[in-house]
């Protein structure tokens, strides 16, 4: 019988080819649309989740200040080992911590200079660092040796530098006095989203050296996580424990370290280490609200093009309601049922909906694949925005369907008020009806 | 037959000849510590006001690869109170830009925004190669202990040529610098600025100074009037200040405040 009730549908829909494919293909145009967005700013989170915890950030961070005088700061830990084991034991689901120095300085060479963020690491302890890192030019274990960094490919193009050649830093130390280090570029590595634009790695002991630094000291111990959708209440866990500890505790800050330590650390009034807990959301905070922002105007976009995509829908089924109310009078006047009437009018925009949406899911499926296949380079001025350097579309399959369920479901909700006027339709009005 | 002495014979004739006057002419003496204390004290003193201190300078910033910038600002000083203001005049988009610094605090300020920030002592003036303590009072003899290195001759000078480093527990912008000082005049003609890895980070020439009477010294304050610096880490980078209509008379306690600097953007 359903069969049956389908293939009424179906044909009347094809009847009003013109109708219904406009009517579809918007819908189809609004589904592809939300998945291509939804996607891309799905790519763009991935990537730079990915890049924030490769380059500068754990899923949860001890980092610190420490103050000379007010206005003076260093992004620094001083006894590091002791808060490292104060927090081990508080953190139970923890997969590996990662002792990164922190640092800003800049880099010049031959023929250009450059402001970079620092990270020291020492990859002899850190073995997942090499997994992260694509070297393109050179190799990541040279990074071993005292004197090298690491940059990235557009670093490296920028200063005009490949693997081997040598860079001078130029930073003050953490007590403000001008310091210079003179680093070979052990690797080039292929960049990592837009983060490793302006993000370089060096050796942990060079970045000692350079900051006048004690091998006691670092810049933060990255946490990584089992399960990084903890971070946030281990965030909130060791800021306490610590406290109770008696170190110094900095309030939660959804910015980056450097942010802090260029705007509002030198700004407060205070002297000697305090701790900072961070999370890699509060390490990304600004490049989060990007994404939820371009996330609203999506929706907003696709909201305004669904309520015309509605308002067309209800038309277009007012007109039939009229075109067929003798149709529909006939069919009342051999027994048909009100119900069934409104079923073959909700079936018949369920079924334009599902088509509908079901080919703009196809459409849009196959423009993000075919685009991640060709891997098309993003302009470079968009790309700060994207924090991408090639198109790059995250597809979830659940998402897909949730939005062609969505959007069905809208259609068929509109349907109803035409849908209910004719099946209200007296039999011998409806017969009766010239139009 | 024609005999000359051999081209070997007579040039170690002619370096025998060179030697033997240099034997004879009198040898750089090298300075004691007392005169080496003392020269430096003076190159402190003679730049000491002891009162207030005003004066419109210019900057003029290159940068490699950038469009060269020419900035004018007033800078005013109180030594005692280790007090010091700059106001950012020109170019339209630097006016009213400034940094206050009070005591150990130097703090900058820009219109645009509103905002105070504390930055470190040691900031780079306007994104310059000028640092705060290049437009202050040098303490030089506080700060550093000093060596001689040698008499040179640096152009059409005699000079001095010192190496100052930084004493134990002292926070300077560079931990060594040497300096070329006139002889007769004591002014300091180059400078030359290293890092605590011991690079040469920054060269400054100060090839003009002048003397202005100061009431509150009750004697000549000197100045170097042009200052040229030059980046020898970014090399192509440099900065040139002209130091222009000072005035020494007693300022307005009010100036060394943030009203004050905020007040001169409004």
């Amino acid at each position: 019988m359903l069969s049956t009730d389908v293939l009424i549908a179906g044909r009347n829909l094809f009847r009003h080819t013109r109708r219904s494919v406009f009517l579809g293909g918007a819908l189809a145009a609004v589904t592809c649309l939300i998945i291509l967005v939804s996607s891309l700013t799905n790519g763009i989170e991935a990537a730079m989740m990915e890049s924030a915890t490769t380059l500068m950030t754990g899923h949860v961070n001890v980092g610190g200040f420490f103050k000379i005088t007010s206005g003076s700061a260093a992004p620094l830990v001083s006894e590091y080992p002791k808060v490292l084991a104060a927090v081990r034991p508080l953190v139970p689901g923890l997969d590996h911590v990662a002792v990164r120095g922190r640092g800003f300085a800049k880099v010049v060479s031959e023929t250009s200079s450059m402001d970079i963020v620092l990270s020291g690491v020492e990859i002899d302890s850190e073995p997942g660092f090499a997994r992260l890192i694509r070297p393109l030019d050179g190799k990541v274990e040279d990074l071993a040796q005292p004197g090298t960094m690491l940059l990235f490919q557009g670093q490296a193009d920028r200063l005009k530098v490949k693997a081997g050649d040598v860079v001078t830093l130029s930073a003050p130390t953490s007590r403000g006095v001008n310091n210079t280090a003179d680093v070979r570029v052990a690797v080039v590595a292929h960049n990592v989203g837009i983060l490793s634009a302006f993000t370089a790695f060096i050796e942990q002991r060079t970045l000692w050296q350079l900051y006048g630094l004690s091998p006691s000291a670092t810049g933060a111990l990255q946490l990584y996580l089992q399960d990084p959708s903890q971070a946030n209440a281990v965030a909130a866990r060791l800021r306490e424990a610590l406290a109770r500890d008696g170190y110094r505790i900095m309030d939660p800050d959804a910015q980056p370290y450097w942010m802090k330590l260029m705007q509002k650390v030198p700004s407060e009034d205070w002297t000697g280490q305090k701790l900072d807990v961070s999370t890699w959301h509060d390490e990304m905070g600004q490049f989060e609200q990007f994404i939820t922002g371009v996330r609203w105007v999506a929706w907003l976009v696709v909201v305004v093009l669904l309520v015309v995509v509605i308002i067309g829908l209800l038309n277009m089924l007012a007109i039939a309601v009229r075109e067929r109310t003798r149709e529909i009078g006939a069919l009342r006047a051999i027994g048909m049922q009100r119900t069934k009437v409104l079923w073959l009018f909700v079936l018949e925009t369920g079924l334009l909906g599902l088509l509908g949406t079901g080919a703009g899911a196809l459409l849009g499926v196959a423009i993000a694949l075919v685009v991640n296949a060709v891997g098309k380079s993003i302009p470079e001025s968009m790309q700060f925005f994207l924090m991408q350097e090639r198109w790059h579309f995250l597809l979830q399959p659940g998402w897909v369907l949730f939005y062609v369920l969505l959007f069905t479901g809208v259609t068929v909700l509109a349907s109803l008020l035409p849908a209910f006027r004719a099946a209200r339709l007296r039999p011998v009005t409806a017969m009766h009806h010239i139009g | 037959m024609n005999r000359t002495a051999s081209p070997v014979l007579r040039f170690a004739v002619a370096a025998l000849s060179v030697l033997g006057l240099l034997a004879w002419a009198p040898a750089a003496r090298a300075l004691t510590p007392e005169e080496l204390k003392k020269v430096v004290q003076t190159l402190d003193d003679r730049q000491r006001n002891s009162g207030d201190w005003k004066a419109l300078c210019y900057m003029e910033s290159k940068e490699k690869g950038k469009t060269d910038v020419v900035y004018e600002l007033l800078v005013y000083r109180r030594d005692q109170d280790d007090k010091q203001l700059f106001l950012f005049t020109k170019p339209k988009s630097e006016a009213g830009k400034g940094y206050l610094r009070i005591e150990k605090n130097l703090w900058s300020y820009d219109p645009s925004t509103g905002r105070w920030e504390r930055r470190t002592e040691r900031e780079r003036i306007g994104g310059t190669d000028t640092r705060r303590d290049d437009l202050s009072e040098p303490k030089l003899a506080e700060d550093y202990e000093a060596r001689w290195e040698g008499d040179e001759k640096l152009g059409v000078y005699d000079v001095h040529h010192l190496v100052l480093t930084v004493k134990p527990g002292v926070d300077v912008s560079y931990p060594v610098r040497h300096l070329w000082v006139d002889k007769e005049s004591l002014n300091i003609l180059k400078r030359q600025d290293f890092a605590l890895s011991g690079k040469l980070m920054r060269t400054s020439y100060n090839p003009r100074w002048k003397k202005i009477y100061s009431e509150s010294k009750k004697g000549d304050v000197w100045y170097p009037e042009e200052m040229r610096f030059f980046d020898e880490i970014e090399k192509g980078n440099s900065t040139l200040i002209l130091i222009k209509e000072i005035d020494l008379r007693g300022l307005d306690p009010n100036i060394f405040t943030k009203a004050w600097l905020e007040s001169k953007s409004r």
